[in-house]
């Protein structure tokens, strides 16, 4: 009843392509999180799994019922929104059963589904309260009853936790964890924030320019990223990119070199490379035996320091000359290097140091595409260029 | 804005001499709060005297018996307040003021039900022609009247034949029906509706329709449920100033029926109906006027506020 598909759906306004050619295949129960930058195409995918928007191209299912011309009444979806929109003239009880009444549902029925959804978003004792007399997260959670009291195949919410602090939506974002394995529904989760996306959901869609970029669990999303965009859109701090070459020794960049052999990894010498490295995989000289599989050493000056609590990010000058481009969005820094240290790190600003990188954790990008070529190097250094062991690939 | 520590001005100002008049503007000119509100009582007065004294002077000619007017003073010259009894027996009025409740309702209801979903799409929707549509609506509504009467007249009166193909239909006589006044009415008295609800319905935040929409409504039962409502003081502005406007109405009233309580004439036939042959008794037309006008004043006594905020504010948060 409440698995979702999208059959090839575009939605172009005027001249603007918002969503193009989206395939999503979104089974029963699953929580879903749409994730991507502002303008992505993620709100107006939802939109259109709602009905509030119709399709220019394509199809939309939800079970096995075609829908996509279907008005949102008729499709059994339940949406929270960003700006929660409840309806501030009637009070909560009258909110959460709105739908009910509008479905004629007999007296008793409604008063025994709304007690029963106020009780699982803990909002008894405030049914005869109105809107504007709660909290934003009371607010919140008379949205979410609002949407579970019909029993929806499908729950679509447009970055819920957008307008709340900081405390309460972590707060939120485990409640409504617990709700899903409640009720066991269905949940399509639209946000921003990569954080909510990772902590929540089953699989992540990341979408950008109105195209899905990768759809898989998060940590695939976090280690095995398809494409240059999601590798540096999941995770935070973002990932280092390195632009450079791939000769017959390995990648080949300004200030970093990656030994390996590229016909294990089935790179062509000469093709343009953009190596990628999560601050994480990044290692001081001295800790290298953390690492199974270190890189050549790295000399570095470091830049910056920002103290996190749990971990220190500091930030590498690769050479004397680094100039930081603000206009450059792409996160492509040829000459400087993020690199996370435990907190009882002992480290400087404007300090020598001397790093390695965790092989096993380098992501390779053809630059041109965009396309992930490999993801982990397995092949230790060795100067005679050995054929590796293996190496993992999954172009 | 104080005045309590004198000598403290710049240089020497004080100590000059001066006349009666010179204090007064030094003291004006440190104090102009005092000149503001006295500038305000006198504005007040003169928009008081303006709109009140008609009504005194009605309540004047009403209590003077009709053989003493003639050379009127302030006040009246005598005190028979019978008149409001004898207007009755006269002329059915309070039959013409149900007639004037009625057509005045029927337009609002009908104004109310047409703006509200022209307001709806002028306010909530996007679509080519949008702001030609609104500018033709407005250039329309100042079209003069009487501009509109002969056709209407002939129009309503069963007077024009309409072919289609071979069948050619006369127009219904609606000659002393509601419908000739309630219709031109409506026509005149909705694009200050249209543009009021649009302004209205555009604030409310589209959030709160989709939500309605998912919910189970349609858009037209959104508009209803949620726009509408949280609309109020637009909608009150919109169908307490058609109200008005139609019951104040003359030249439809006037014309498009005979004038007989039975055929639906307005409270404006009522009172020229008190003109006889023989005698024109402007007190009782006068004692007319007074209870024709009060149910309007206390309609606006009880509304103004709405109507204010409706006319000047409109703002609406989430």
């Amino acid at each position: 009843m409440g698995d979702v598909t999208l059959e090839h759906v575009s939605k172009y306004y005027d001249d603007v392509t918002a969503v193009d050619d989206m395939n999503l295949d979104i089974d029963d129960g699953e929580f879903i999180c749409l994730v991507g930058p502002s303008g992505c195409g993620k709100s107006t995918t939802m939109e259109m799994i709602a009905g509030l928007t119709i399709p220019s191209e394509g199809k939309v299912f939800i079970g096995d019922r075609e829908v996509t011309n279907l008005p949102p009444k008729d499709r059994g979806v339940a949406m929270v929104f960003q700006n929660i929109a409840l309806f501030p003239h009637m009070d909560v009880y009258d909110n959460i059963s709105f739908g009910l009444r509008l479905r004629n549902y007999d007296k008793e029925e409604i008063e025994r589904r709304v007690e029963r959804a106020a009780e699982i978003v803990q909002l008894q004792g405030m049914l005869e309260r109105m809107p504007d007399e709660m909290s934003g997260g009371q607010r919140q959670r008379v949205a979410i009853a609002r949407a579970i009291v019909r029993n929806p195949g499908v729950f679509l919410m447009d970055e819920p936790l957008a307008n709340l602090d900081a405390k309460l939506r972590v707060h939120m974002r485990t409640e409504l964890q617990r709700l899903h394995k409640e009720l066991d529904t269905t949940i399509i989760y639209v946000t921003h924030d990569q954080a909510e996306a990772m902590t929540m959901s089953d699989r992540i869609a990341v979408i950008d320019s109105g195209q899905l970029q990768q759809i898989d669990p998060p940590l695939v999303c976090y280690n095995e990223p398809s494409n240059l965009f999601v590798a540096g859109f999941i995770g935070s701090p973002s990932m280092n990119f390195l632009d450079g070459e791939v000769t017959e020794n390995g990648f080949v960049s300004t200030n970093i070199d990656v030994e390996f052999d590229p016909a294990d990894l089935g790179v062509e010498p000469g093709t343009d490379i953009t190596m990628g490295i999560r601050p994480e995989d990044v290692y001081l000289v001295g800790d290298e035996a953390l690492v199974s599989n270190p890189s050549r050493r790295i000399e570095a000056v470091t830049d910056v320091l920002e103290p996190m609590g749990d971990e220190i990010f500091v930030y590498l000058k690769l050479s004397e000359t680094t100039e930081t481009n603000l206009e450059d969005t792409s996160g492509v820094a040829n000459d400087q290097l993020l690199m996370s240290v435990a907190p009882d790190t002992d480290v400087e600003e404007d300090e020598d140091v001397t790093v390695v990188l965790d092989r096993s954790r380098v992501h390779l990008f053809d630059t041109e595409t965009g396309e992930a070529v490999s993801h982990g190097i397995e092949t230790p250094v060795q100067t005679s260029g050995a054929p590796g062991t293996e190496a993992e690939s999954d172009d | 804005m104080s005045n309590e520590t004198p000598g403290a001005g710049i240089g020497s100002d004080d100590e000059m001499e001066r006349g009666p008049l010179g204090r007064w503007v030094d003291s004006a000119i440190k104090n102009p709060d005092r000149v503001y509100r006295a500038m305000f009582y006198v504005a007040m007065l003169f928009f008081l005297v303006t709109t009140l004294f008609p009504f005194y002077w009605l309540l004047v000619l009403a209590l003077t018996p009709n053989n003493l007017i003639a050379n009127m003073g302030l006040v009246p010259k005598g005190f028979n307040p019978e008149v409001f009894i004898a207007m009755f027996e006269r002329v059915p009025f309070h039959l013409y003021m149900f007639n004037s409740f009625v057509l005045g309702i029927t337009t609002t209801v009908l104004v109310l039900l047409i703006a509200s979903l022209a307001g709806y799409v002028f306010g909530r929707l996007r679509f080519p022609g949008k702001g030609v549509l609104m500018l033709g609506i407005l250039a329309i509504s100042y079209f003069p009247p009487a501009a509109f009467l002969i056709p209407l007249f002939e129009l309503f009166t069963g007077n024009t034949a309409i072919s289609i193909g071979m069948v050619t239909i006369s127009t219904p006589d609606l000659f002393n029906t509601p419908a000739p006044m309630v219709f031109p009415f409506s026509a005149l008295f909705l694009p200050l509706s249209i543009f009021i609800l649009t302004t209205f319905y555009g604030q409310i935040p589209d959030g709160l329709e989709d939500a309605a929409r998912v919910e189970g409504t349609t858009r037209l039962g959104a508009l209803f449920r949620v726009i509408v409502p949280l609309s109020a003081p637009g909608v009150a502005t919109a169908g307490v100033l058609t109200f008005i406007s139609v019951y104040n109405e003359f030249f439809f009233s006037f014309l498009m029926n005979n004038g007989e309580a039975d055929s639906w004439a307005p409270i404006v036939a009522g009172i020229l109906k008190y003109q006889g042959q023989f005698d024109t008794p402007y007190n009782l037309m006068a004692a007319a006027s007074i209870v024709g006008v009060l149910p309007v004043a206390i309609l606006v006594i009880i509304a103004q506020e709405r109507i204010v905020s409706g006319l000047t504010a409109g703002a609406l948060k989430e």
